[in-house]
């Protein structure tokens, strides 16, 4: 086990470097070069590019430059915006908590309540419980994330008037201690509330599908012939199988999640790296791009991780390759 | 000789919405304490039906049961889920086909052997429940640390070892091989059952054999069930039957697997194939494939009746007793 984690980590970080040189290379395959920029357009003078160049260090050989990026980068040094004129790690450790928090209350509670909504429905196959809830699952399911947010708008804030339709607090009332928590907790709840409709109906149908295989696995019917308990069979023996294939999806869930997040973010104006992917997009601002892909890469590497490690705990078939 | 079990006219159907197919009719035989009968048949002859009926792991919604199973004066078939339960695996256990798949894969082998005994003895201790087990493990011939595996880190032949040491944990009266070396190689399976055979020595039990297979009866069994269509041809002592079969649908079976003694045969398949079980013919199930067949074999069927010997024949050819070869 220790050696499937140890193993399992290096080829985590690996991935990363390879994100990050990736990154690198197609910046500089970019058409344009800073220097240009820094230079202004009537300038064409060859002693002041040298001069420039060296002082980036863009006249080292393009490894020399990719570890000195990495090098930098290993200390949380992610460069200074174009647009903002401000370090890159600055403003999305500002943005990133936010962020987090929107995505993973959703990923979790998407894969609790799917989850256990699965096993219920697989345990009375066909009963009012499973075909309600397959047909919501179902509808849910196919509805874009961010048309749902917008419907949900229009209905708890614009018309009901139960809860805000934007932001994460309200700025004005200047709240703290419990009161700050309830009111970050009332804006939460729509958009957690749309990711979670959203990414609920495959860990349903994972669930219940995956209930349902283990339940005709052979090894089920050994037990039943044992005479052990129906409660004991299911609690232990085809839960503990059945809920391998969703700690799967949870994984592969995340890297949509966070794209799905940052349209989401965008719809409630939720402050998070949404807003900053969006304008670092088209403002062409590639130091913000190459931080914030980084890390994304680094927490769905992390993620993954994470995820294949469980997997390992629950699954010993996984540990020997 | 003691009896174990008897059955008597017992009739397996199962049901869907208003279709109804039998999948084993009027099954009758007894077993003595001791016995090993080896129950035949090809496929979907309604052998593994009749094993999960008696331990009555059908969904009962879909399946209907009906007859008497008489295991020391209870009828298995009346009892209650949780009388059965009471009675699973202490009296009677059964080994399935799929070896690799028999336990769950997820835990280790302590972990279930633990689980299983525990249902009878919940009070057992970790300690007294290996050493039982690690008993059974070496009356199978496998090693000690076996206690401590996964099911992936086994062979199947090891696995089905294991699967049959399992069945034995509380030294039941009757064991039910469902199948049980037919997933292994011929070498791993005669193995086995030459195990098997050699472990009754030592321990007492009786032993339901369900194959497709002539030659695992011969080497493993004592008394034979020839099954056909849910319905029983041929029942008797192995060393009858083997040496005289009489029922046709016997001699097609022995004709179809080679002898590894005497001379080289030629090997006749039985031609045709199973009748359709949801349309049933009103005379005899085999007389669509019996060479012998005649008017009299199509419009009726034949009762079972005993001849001299002790062996049950169902067949139009020895009524009365009498042997017309």
């Amino acid at each position: 086990m220790k050696r499937f984690i140890f193993r399992r980590v290096l080829t985590g970080i690996l991935t990363i470097i390879i994100v990050f040189a990736l990154n690198f290379v197609i910046i500089k395959m970019a058409p344009g070069d800073p220097i240009t920029t820094l230079m202004g357009k009537e300038n064409s003078s060859p002693e002041m590019r040298q001069a420039l160049e060296e002082k980036y260090g863009l006249d080292k050989p393009l490894p020399l430059q990719f570890f000195s990026y990495l090098k930098t980068a290993a200390t949380g040094d992610l460069g200074i915006s174009i647009i903002y004129n401000r370090p890159v790690s600055e403003m999305i450790s500002e943005k990133v908590g936010a962020t987090v928090l929107l995505g993973l209350t959703s990923a979790i509670l998407a894969a609790v309540i799917g989850t256990f909504m699965g096993i219920v429905a697989a345990r009375r196959e066909g009963g009012a419980f499973d075909a309600v809830s397959s047909g919501v699952s179902y509808a849910f399911n196919s509805m874009p994330a961010f048309w749902l947010g917008l419907m949900l708008i229009i209905l708890f804030s614009s018309m009901l008037g139960w809860f805000p339709s934007f932001g994460m607090t309200d700025t004005r009332a200047g709240f703290t201690g419990a009161a700050y928590v309830l009111d970050v907790l009332k804006h939460m709840f729509l958009p957690v509330l749309t990711l979670t409709l959203v990414l609920l109906p495959q860990y349903f149908r994972i669930a219940k599908s995956s209930v349902l295989q283990t339940k005709n696995e052979e090894f089920i019917m050994t037990f039943k012939a044992t005479g052990m308990s129906k409660k004991k069979i299911f609690n232990k023996y085809i839960f503990r199988n059945a809920i391998l294939p969703t700690i799967t999806i949870f994984g592969i869930s995340m890297a949509y999640l966070i794209t799905g997040v940052t349209l989401i973010e965008i719809v409630f104006a939720w402050p998070g790296m949404g807003r900053l992917v969006m304008t670092a997009i088209t403002q062409r601002d590639y130091p913000t791009l190459m931080g914030i892909y980084l890390i994304m890469s680094i927490s769905v590497a992390v993620v993954m991780l994470i995820v294949d490690i469980v997997y390992a705990l629950l699954d010993p078939r996984i540990r020997y390759e | 000789m003691e009896r174990l079990l008897t059955l008597e006219n017992v009739n397996v159907s199962y049901v869907n919405k208003d279709k109804k197919v039998y999948a084993v009719k009027n099954a009758g035989f007894s077993i003595n304490k001791g016995d090993s009968l080896g129950v035949v048949g090809e496929s979907g002859s309604g052998k593994s039906t009749l094993a999960m009926a008696l331990l009555r792991l059908h969904d009962e919604s879909r399946t209907e049961i009906t007859g008497k199973a008489l295991f020391e004066g209870k009828n298995l078939l009346e009892l209650t889920q949780e009388e059965m339960n009471a009675l699973r695996w202490k009296d009677i256990s059964v080994v399935f086909q799929k070896a690799m798949n028999s336990l769950s894969p997820v835990h280790r082998i302590s972990e279930q052997v633990e689980d299983i005994y525990r249902v009878h003895e919940p009070h057992a201790s970790k300690k007294e429940i290996e050493e039982r087990m690690i008993y059974l493990l070496k009356l199978v011939n496998l090693p000690e640390r076996v206690y401590r595996l996964y099911p992936h880190e086994m062979s199947g032949g090891m696995l089905q070892r294991t699967a049959i040491a399992v069945s034995l944990l509380h030294s039941p009266k009757l064991i039910i091989f469902d199948e049980a070396t037919t997933a292994l190689d011929v070498v791993t399976q005669g193995q086995i059952l030459e195990e098997v055979v050699q472990m009754e020595q030592e321990i007492s039990m009786t032993r339901i054999m369900i194959t497709h297979d002539m030659s695992v009866v011969a080497a493993s069994c004592n008394k034979v069930a020839v099954m056909y269509a849910g319905e029983f041809m041929e029942i008797g002592y192995v060393k009858d039957i083997f040496k005289n079969p009489m029922h046709p649908y016997t001699k097609g079976l022995l004709n179809s697997f080679p002898s590894l003694k005497g001379e080289n045969e030629t090997l006749h398949a039985i031609p045709g194939f199973l009748p359709d079980l949801s349309k049933p013919e009103p005379g005899c199930v085999f007389a669509s494939r019996c060479p012998q067949a005649s008017e009299r074999c199509r419009r009726e069927k034949p009762a079972c009746q005993e001849l001299k010997d002790g062996r049950q024949i169902a067949c139009w050819l020895y009524q009365g007793g009498e042997t017309h070869e």
